[in-house]
């Protein structure tokens, strides 16, 4: 356990900061950026499970999250239920929807793959939207704040270490997978699949697998998304930036590492909070600059930096250890 | 109506309106996928910011109809060797250095560069709708019992023409052939002295070029807006898949069935729904016929 801990120093001190500070700081403003900090890099690290350890790299899952948020969302209002039984009524159905796409990345392979994750997430979005009677629509669903644990109707503070519990289970899934039999599979599977199967590891499965635990993971972060910001709307629960937004701060922080999503869910959602700040005010133009960063981040990190801020710092720290 | 019924001459006058809207539509898919089927046969790579050329095609008819008036007619002539270079620029910065990256970092750069494109226009021209209104949008064509606006004719006939033009092209020319040589086996063709480098530049420019030109057609049937190409883009993915990937007759084709699909989708259950019909015939296709209805040559380089 000591090693573990110490083999895990940079995730000990961030976790830790992120549990200390809320302690000291009242900030609301702060606050608010350290949760979302926290929800995006646990969503990146839910997209990491598949898209980093197995491989299947999805642009559509969003639609998990949107299943989650919806469920939680719809079970409030609709029901009049508490928000936690809608986490597990979206985590159902997202278990089937995973498993679907898993199949799907049986069938389909690189860009097939992602053009069917991005279709799905699409039907998602017009069935969403035009389910008018039960969804409300695209006008969306704001959803009441009642004061409570039940409700999911926490402080700042609260939800700092909610969101901390949930980036916590994400990142165990991710270490588990780095160190467990299963995990070295499904570096098998990624790197070479028919290598894998050749050695008899039940690859199809393991896709599935991968798939629907991570489809599972995103969906119960959409809940807490959903009831942290009290609105839900179809456009951009189910849109196709939001599921870049989850490989992208994965891919920044280096795909298939356990720290990375964090590392860089830390670096996007700070230049988006900064951004905001900065250009408030204007109307187009906090989110249309906040993206063309965004993009052209992207485009620079997969060619000039594939392996992410997590690999450059194993980098250094394998040339320190040389000299 | 009930179209089940039988096929009375009542149904044959509904049916030969759709049959001309179907065609109609499937003109202007067939320019708007043909690119992109272009773009993927010969460099193999999907490009997911192919909705935002044609958004910027769409933005161009615009700007030039409302600053000078000019007929969206008469800016496909300048649009089409404009969004070649456009395409040769984007080319050279963006995908020349991914050319020969792993699925992955194409698709991350892809899906980049359409939100970069999508965003730079928000900032310049924002998020509002804008219309671009010609003279001919109102003027009525008669097809049997249904009229249909000569914007959309003359629309539909422009890219028909510039689609087969580009397929003869590509059967034709020198060009052409060096171009289908290096889709069928690039190694080959490296072998045999093609320069690969000069025909991905060639084909992305022109695949750019078409799809720039079915932005212009389009601006005035629909609105224009930053993500205006979303729409339009899924539609021609589920063409190309259909018609296999880098198929450009299978395009054409695929252009008409997704038409078909969608026209007749809105007939029976009204506009609002129509998405849903092509993306269920998406997922589909895609599970069972991956490699298009027709096949694929060289499929298996691709992994379906």
């Amino acid at each position: 356990m000591l090693g573990l801990l110490r083999a895990r120093r940079g995730a000990v001190i961030l976790f830790g900061l992120a549990a200390v500070v809320p302690l000291a700081v009242r900030d609301a403003y702060f606050l608010d950026s350290l949760v979302l900090i926290l929800l995006w890099g646990a969503l990146s690290a839910a997209w990491n499970v598949a898209g980093g350890y197995a491989g299947q790299v999805s642009i559509g899952h969003a639609s998990f999250f949107g299943i989650g948020a919806y469920s939680a969302a719809l079970m409030v209002t609709r029901f009049g239920r508490g928000p936690w039984l809608g986490m597990l009524v979206g985590v159902v159905l997202s278990i089937g929807a995973g498993f679907i796409i898993g199949f799907l990345s049986n069938r389909l392979k690189g860009p097939y793959f992602a053009l069917s994750t991005i279709a799905f997430s699409q039907v998602l979005l017009i069935g969403v939207s035009r389910w008018r009677g039960f969804t409300s629509g695209a006008e969306g669903i704001p959803v009441p704040f009642r004061p409570g644990f039940l409700t999911l109707g926490l402080g700042h503070v609260g939800w700092v270490y909610m969101a901390l519990a949930m980036a916590l289970i994400c990142f165990a899934v991710e270490v588990y997978l780095e160190r467990s039999r299963v995990g070295y599979q499904l570096a098998g599977v990624r790197e070479d699949e028919d290598a894998a199967e050749a050695l008899g590891i039940p690859t199809r499965r393991l896709k599935v697998v991968a798939v629907t635990l991570s489809a599972a993971l995103t969906s119960v972060c959409g809940s807490l998304w959903a009831q942290y910001i009290g609105f839900v709307d179809p456009t951009y629960v189910f849109s196709v930036d939001l599921s870049v937004r989850f490989a992208l701060n994965t891919i920044i922080g280096g795909m298939g590492t356990a720290l990375g999503p964090f590392l860089g869910s830390i670096l996007i959602t700070s230049l988006e909070t900064y951004l905001r700040a900065t250009f408030s005010g204007v109307k187009a133009g906090f989110t249309g600059i906040y993206l063309i960063i965004y993009g052209t981040a992207l485009i620079l990190v997969v060619r000039f930096v594939p392996e992410g801020l997590a690999g450059i710092a194993a980098r250094l720290r394998v040339r320190r250890a040389h000299a | 109506m009930d179209p089940a019924t039988g096929l009375g001459p009542a149904q044959i006058g509904v049916l030969v309106p759709l049959a001309v809207a179907t065609i109609l539509l499937g003109g202007i898919y067939a320019l708007i996928s043909v690119g992109l089927t272009l773009i993927f046969g010969i460099m193999r790579v999907v490009n997911f910011a192919h909705g935002e050329f044609l958004m910027l095609g769409m933005y161009l008819a615009f700007w030039a109809y409302f600053v000078f008036t000019v007929d969206p007619y008469f800016v496909v002539v300048v649009a089409i060797p404009l969004f070649f270079v456009v395409g040769l620029v984007v080319y050279g910065l963006v995908m020349r250095g991914v050319i020969r990256a792993s699925h992955n970092v194409q698709i991350f750069t892809t899906v980049g560069l359409s939100t970069v494109l999508q965003n730079v226009a928000l900032v310049a021209w924002s998020g509002d709708f804008r219309f671009v209104r010609p003279w001919h949008l109102s003027t009525v064509v008669r097809a049997g019992a249904t009229t249909f606006n000569l914007t959309q004719v003359v629309a539909s006939v422009i890219a028909v023409t510039l689609t087969l033009a580009l397929v003869a092209f590509m059967k034709w020319t020198h060009a052409g052939r060096v171009m289908r040589a290096t889709a069928q086996d690039r190694d080959a063709a490296t072998l045999m002295g093609i320069d690969t480098d000069r025909v991905y530049r060639l084909s992305f420019a022109i695949g750019i070029a078409a799809v720039g030109a079915a932005g212009v057609l389009v601006a005035p049937l629909y609105s224009v807006y930053p993500t205006a190409g979303l729409q339009f883009v899924l539609i021609s993915y589920v063409v190309v898949v259909l018609g296999g990937l880098g198929d450009m007759l299978g395009a054409m084709l695929g252009s008409l069935i997704v038409a078909a699909v969608e026209v007749a989708g809105s007939y029976l259950f009204g506009a609002a729904w129509k998405e849903i019909f092509y993306f269920l015939l998406f997922i589909l296709v895609l599970l069972f016929r991956p490699a298009g209805l027709f096949g694929q040559r060289g499929a298996e380089t691709l992994g379906v």
